[in-house]
């Protein structure tokens, strides 16, 4: 059971470790809800096949004789929807960001397997929107409070099997590529839904009371009130109604 | 061995070469720093180090360094001796940009030598960047700008920055052209916010910009929409649908729109209301929009919450509404033309087409109804704008409608009065006048209803007729700009007529101008009359076609070759002025401008000459002076009339009458022949003998007496003879006035004294009854009257024996000298009038001196006749004798006694046997 507990937080741990470990760079947005507009555009841009897997099949070749067909997600390769949804905030940020270090990892294998020029620009843009999202989970993890406590366990990661077994031919492979991306963009599109709920459950303590409602809002996500100095940014964040994107 | 010595040779060459070599090159000192560059304004200390050995081969310290700037030596005042090998000097206030600085040393006591230079740069270090955006080009990559600040002088490098919380991102340098600019190398990505700084750095330093921090999303500037169409809609004619596709930024924001449109002729363009477009959306329709007219639409887009830029503008497209029914009735007019057929009038019926805003689609015929009072409407279709129709004298009412594909427009109602209609009510105050490149009228309505107004205008021209056009305006209208091509410089006669309900009323004109210009001809002046101080000018009225406006003045210039120009204003009504207070017999040049309100031109110069008298003036001093000298005259032949007796007494005393001499009386048996009057008392008592008398009334012009041609014949003779022949008795007035003075000048006055009447005495020596007597005896007359030279000389006579002979050839020209002795006192002309006459006199005078001589010869008897015919033959063939030419001479004179001369004394010649003494 600690053995337990110590896998569980240890990921936690090491994540919050790494976001206090970058270097000083540029600041984050200091508006919760401008950055979580921003996420959950994000997620819904990246949901669509065409940002990426709709490149790969045609850069593969899968989109003949009803291969397409074929390329369906593995089960447990990421997140379920539901998964996410259970998770807090700042396990869910910390999972968002482990998965998409994974996609980053796949791709750079994916990559190899893409002749195109052109199709190796498009997927760098990829990758670096993939960090960009990432940048946005730092930040986002920077406004919540007691980004460093938890003890929630982080639900399977696509981390554990970052690549295909190397035995597969190459069609193999290109099919767990399909797959891989199929999954992808299904995980990004749970993980816009659950950005949504944040926002409507931001929208909802507003109506109540804005200081309040953050505040129980970060109550409920189980995190401590240790990091107080969050609040007065995020407390800042309801002067701006211009930046909330509506559904 | 050989190759061995060659080689050493070749080391020992290059060992030396090269020592030798630095020798030259090793400088004897150096200045430290070695290449500054300081800042514009700042101090600035240089120090110059000497070697040992350079110090000890010249004998030189530091005291010997003198420094040069740009070859200009530096004061001493500014170095410092640091110690015996290094000097200093220091500027302050440094303010040029490039100088060369070089220490030098003093060899010798006199030869100066550069020991080292350097190059102080001097510039200002860079300015912190202001101003910095970044914009992103949907579909590139982000570029930002800034301000570079001041002018540094130096070489200075921006470099953009830009990262995220989590990473970093390459710098972009900037390009040498656009040093203020600068775009990343990598892609935007949304959604992410990136902080972007700009840094300037040179030698003087390094400074960054603010940053700033934002999402790129807001600063996009998204493509405008494509393919934008316009779809119209049949039910409606007011409306049109533009549909359009985005551009792909609206996948990750929300897009609003400006939408602008205008109709296809006009330059300014309409907008949407923005808050009608302020989402994303594929199509938009416009309403409100007028009937079958083309509209362009374009349309540009960002991001919906108004963060980043607006698009270009997309191509524009066009639609056209869908038709209406002509939404007002035509222009409608009328024209009556004299028609042929009595009791009918030929009407033509004139309509304006309608502007597209009105007719609201494709017009495709007018129908046009005329009705007679009281009887049935009659309808017509006519495709053209105009239709001619023959009507009676009554009285009609038209009506005119336009027909497009929709529907009809509303009629058009005309009366056409009867024949007899008096038209009246006219408009007032009319007036017209240029404004805004447009020619507007303006009158004051009559104080009746008026259904509306019809203005017509023409162009006037001497070269071609008014071609009418025209317009119509609402009742209400009082003012309005006619709506045709109008030209510049042209005249237009403007009509307007108020259109009533029982037809049109009088009609109003006024001239007017769109635009006036200086006449393109000025007038042609010329004068009426010109007189000795003034002149009458005239001129014509300028052609209507060169006038270019009203003619406002018209400005006479006139000038003498040496004088000033002189300017006289004149109304332009006037065609003609009098120049006044000129002067005489000068030669003035004139001419005239037209003046409009725009300006003026010059005629033609003219010039004409003032006289130097004025009319009259010269029979003002003729006349009078010409009476005074007729008066004069008049008075002095009065006086000498009255005084006649005292002035002949003087200038022509009275000869005696040889018939009353003392010889006559003398001469008992010799009976006064003739009455003498009063020669006969004054010489009542004188006898003579065998006397004759000739007298010869010179002043008797008309009737000349054979004596006249005797001494015409004596100044032919005289003309022969040589000179010097004067009795100093007598003589012609004519030898004397031409002779060269042998007489006195007394005795040629006396000549010229007695030149009208001129006697003659001469005493004839004759014998009795035809015996000669043996010496010829002279008698003195009382007389002082000179003789004539043939008196004298005997010999001169020989020529009057010719005259019997040769009276029908008398030369004239010797007569006319005799005329020409005269010619003193006597006009030529008259002389000459009065030779022919003379002439043609004397040769009656001979002819019935013959005649006389007969019939005197003939109560002597044959014999005598005889003789005298024995005279003529020996005149004619032989030499003459005295005796002979005094006998003919008495013959003659006694001829001129029978003609009855009152006032002359023809020659008596006591002839033997012709005088019997009583």
């Amino acid at each position: 059971m600690q053995a337990q507990l110590l896998w569980r937080t240890l990921p936690s741990l090491v994540l919050g470790l790494l976001f206090l470990s970058m270097p000083a760079m540029g600041s984050c947005s200091d508006k919760y809800p401008e950055l979580l507009g921003q996420l959950q555009k994000q997620a819904d841009f990246m949901q669509h096949t065409n940002t990426l897997l709709d490149l790969y099949i045609r850069s593969q070749g899968l989109d003949k004789n009803g291969l397409k067909e074929h390329c369906r997600e593995r089960p447990g390769a990421f997140p379920s929807k539901d998964a996410l949804q259970r998770l807090s905030r700042r396990v869910f940020l910390r999972t968002l960001d482990t998965t998409l270090g994974q996609v980053l990892l796949r791709l750079a294998a994916l990559e190899q397997d893409i002749p195109k020029a052109q199709d190796l620009e498009m997927l760098s843009g990829v990758k670096l929107n993939i960090r960009g999202f990432k940048n946005n989970i730092h930040c986002m993890a920077q406004l919540l409070p007691g980004s460093s406590e938890t003890t929630e366990p982080t639900p399977t990661s696509p981390g554990a099997s970052p690549s295909p077994t190397p035995t597969l031919d190459t069609f193999q492979r290109r099919l767990e590529g399909c797959r891989f991306l199929h999954g992808y963009h299904r995980f990004m599109r749970s993980v816009g839904q659950v950005f949504r709920e944040w926002g409507k459950s931001l929208s909802r303590s507003r109506r109540h009371s804005p200081h309040q409602g953050l505040l129980k809002g970060a109550r409920r996500m189980q995190l401590s009130g240790r990091n107080k100095r969050l609040m007065p940014r995020v407390q800042l964040a309801p002067g701006s109604h211009r930046g909330a994107p509506g559904g | 061995m050989l190759t061995l010595k060659i080689w050493i040779v070749q080391a020992l060459f290059i060992f030396f070469t090269t020592e030798s070599v630095g020798e030259l090159l090793d400088p004897c000192g150096y200045i430290k720093p070695e290449s500054p560059i300081v800042q514009l304004g700042s101090n600035f200390t240089a120090v110059c180090v000497l070697k040992e050995k350079c110090m000890d081969y010249f004998h030189v310290n530091a005291n010997y360094i003198f420094w040069k700037t740009n070859h200009v030596t530096i004061p001493k005042e500014q170095y410092t001796i640091i110690n015996k090998t290094a000097s200093s000097v220091t500027f302050t206030d440094i303010s040029l940009l490039n100088i060369q600085l070089t220490c030098n040393i003093r060899t010798f006591g006199q030869i100066d030598q550069n020991v080292y230079g350097i190059r102080i740069i001097s510039g200002l270090p860079p300015e912190k960047p202001t101003n910095l955006s970044c914009i992103v080009n949907e579909g590139k990559k982000m570029m930002c700008q800034w301000d570079p600040g001041r002018e540094t002088y130096l070489e200075t490098n921006f470099t953009l920055k830009s990262e995220w919380a989590t990473e970093k991102f390459a710098d972009c340098k900037t390009k040498r052209d656009t040093p203020t600019s600068c775009t990343v190398d990598y892609s935007p990505v949304y959604f992410v916010n990136i902080e972007v700084w700009v840094e300037a750095e040179n030698a003087l330093g390094k400074v960054t910009s603010d940053h700033i921090n934002f999402d790129p999303v807001d600063k996009v500037k998204p493509s405008p929409p494509h393919n934008l169409s316009v779809s119209n809609s049949e039910e409606l004619s007011s409306i049109l649908k533009l549909t359009w596709i985005n551009s792909s930024i609206q996948g990750f924001i929300g897009l609003k729109y400006n939408i602008q449109y205008r109709t296809r002729d006009a330059s300014t363009w309409s907008q949407i209301p923005p808050e009608d477009t302020a989402s994303t959306r594929y199509s938009f329709t416009v309403q409100d929009l007028k009937p079958f007219t083309e509209y362009v639409f374009r349309i540009r887009c960002m991001k919906e919450d108004g963060k980043g830029f607006w698009s270009d503008w997309s191509e524009e497209a066009s639609g056209i509404t869908y038709e209406d029914r002509p939404s007002k009735a035509p222009s409608f007019w009328y024209k009556i033309e004299p028609s042929h057929t009595h009791g009918y009038r030929s009407v033509q019926l004139i309509w304006k087409t309608l502007p597209p805003f009105e007719a609201n689609g494709k017009i495709l015929d007018y129908e046009v109804t005329l009705t007679r009072w009281k009887s049935r409407l009659q309808n017509y279709t006519v495709n053209d704008t105009k239709w001619t129709v023959n009507i009676t004298n009554d009285r009609y009412i038209a009506t005119l409608t336009a027909r497009n594909l929709v529907g009809k427009s509303n009629a058009a109602v005309l009366t056409i009065p009867a024949y007899d209609f008096q038209a009246t009510r006219p408009v007032t105050d009319l007036k017209a006048f240029p404004k805004d490149n447009m020619l507007w009228v303006e009158w004051t309505a009559p104080n009746e209803s008026v259904n509306k107004y019809i203005l017509e205008w023409c162009v006037l021209s001497d070269k071609a007729p008014c071609i009418q056009d025209w317009q119509q305006e609402d009742g209400t209208v009082h003012r309005t700009y006619l709506r045709g091509n109008l030209a510049e410089s042209k005249c237009y006669l403007i009509t307007v007529t108020p259109v009533y309900a029982d037809g049109p009323g009088s009609t109003e004109s006024i001239k007017a101008y769109l635009k006036q210009a200086p006449p393109s001809k000025g007038p042609t002046v010329r004068t009426k009359k010109v007189g000795k101080n003034e002149a009458v000018l005239e001129w014509d009225q300028l052609p209507v076609d060169v006038q270019n406006g009203f003619i406002r003045n018209y400005t006479i210039f006139y000038r003498t070759i040496i004088g000033n120009e002189t300017a006289v204003n004149v109304d332009s009504s006037h065609t003609e002025y009098t120049l006044s207070s000129l002067t005489s017999d000068t030669l003035y040049m004139v001419r005239m401008a037209a003046y409009t309100d725009e300006g003026g031109k010059d005629g033609p110069e003219f010039t004409f000459t003032t006289p130097k008298f004025a009319q009259g003036e010269i029979e003002a001093i003729v006349v009078p002076v010409c009476l005074a000298f007729l008066l004069t005259t008049l008075l002095g032949v009065l006086f000498c009339f009255n005084k006649r007796d005292l002035i002949k007494k003087h200038i022509w005393p009275n000869v005696p009458d040889p018939s009353k001499s003392h010889i006559a009386q003398w001469s008992p048996h010799t009976p006064p022949r003739h009455n003498f009057n009063s020669k006969d008392q004054m010489y009542s008592d004188g006898n003579f003998t065998d006397v004759s008398v000739v007298e010869i009334e010179a002043a008797n012009d008309k009737k000349p007496f054979p004596e006249d041609l005797k001494s015409l014949d004596l100044f032919k003779k005289e003309k022969i003879s040589t000179e010097g022949h004067s009795s100093g008795i007598g003589g012609s007035s004519c030898m004397s006035s031409s002779r060269p003075s042998i007489s006195s000048s007394d005795e040629n006055e006396s000549a010229q004294n007695t030149s009208g009447t001129v006697q003659y005495s001469t005493v004839v020596h004759s014998g009795y009854r035809h015996q000669v007597p043996s010496v010829q005896v002279f008698s003195r007359s009382e007389s002082t009257q000179p003789l004539l030279d043939s008196e004298e000389r005997p010999e001169d006579l020989q020529l009057v024996d010719n005259i019997d002979s040769s009276v029908g050839n008398l030369p004239r020209q010797q007569y006319f000298k005799q005329n020409c002795s005269q010619h003193e006192t006597s006009p030529d002309i008259s002389h000459f009038e009065r030779s022919k006459q003379v002439s043609s006199v004397n040769e009656e005078d001979f002819v019935r001196l013959k005649q006389q001589i007969s019939d005197i010869s003939q109560p002597y008897g044959s014999g005598q006749m005889k003789m005298f015919q024995e005279i003529s033959v020996a005149d004619a063939f032989g030499p003459r004798t005295e005796g002979q030419v005094e006998r003919f001479e008495t013959v003659g004179m006694e001829a001129a006694i029978d003609e009855g001369m009152p006032k002359s004394y023809l020659p008596q010649t006591v002839r033997r046997g012709g005088y019997m003494p009583q």
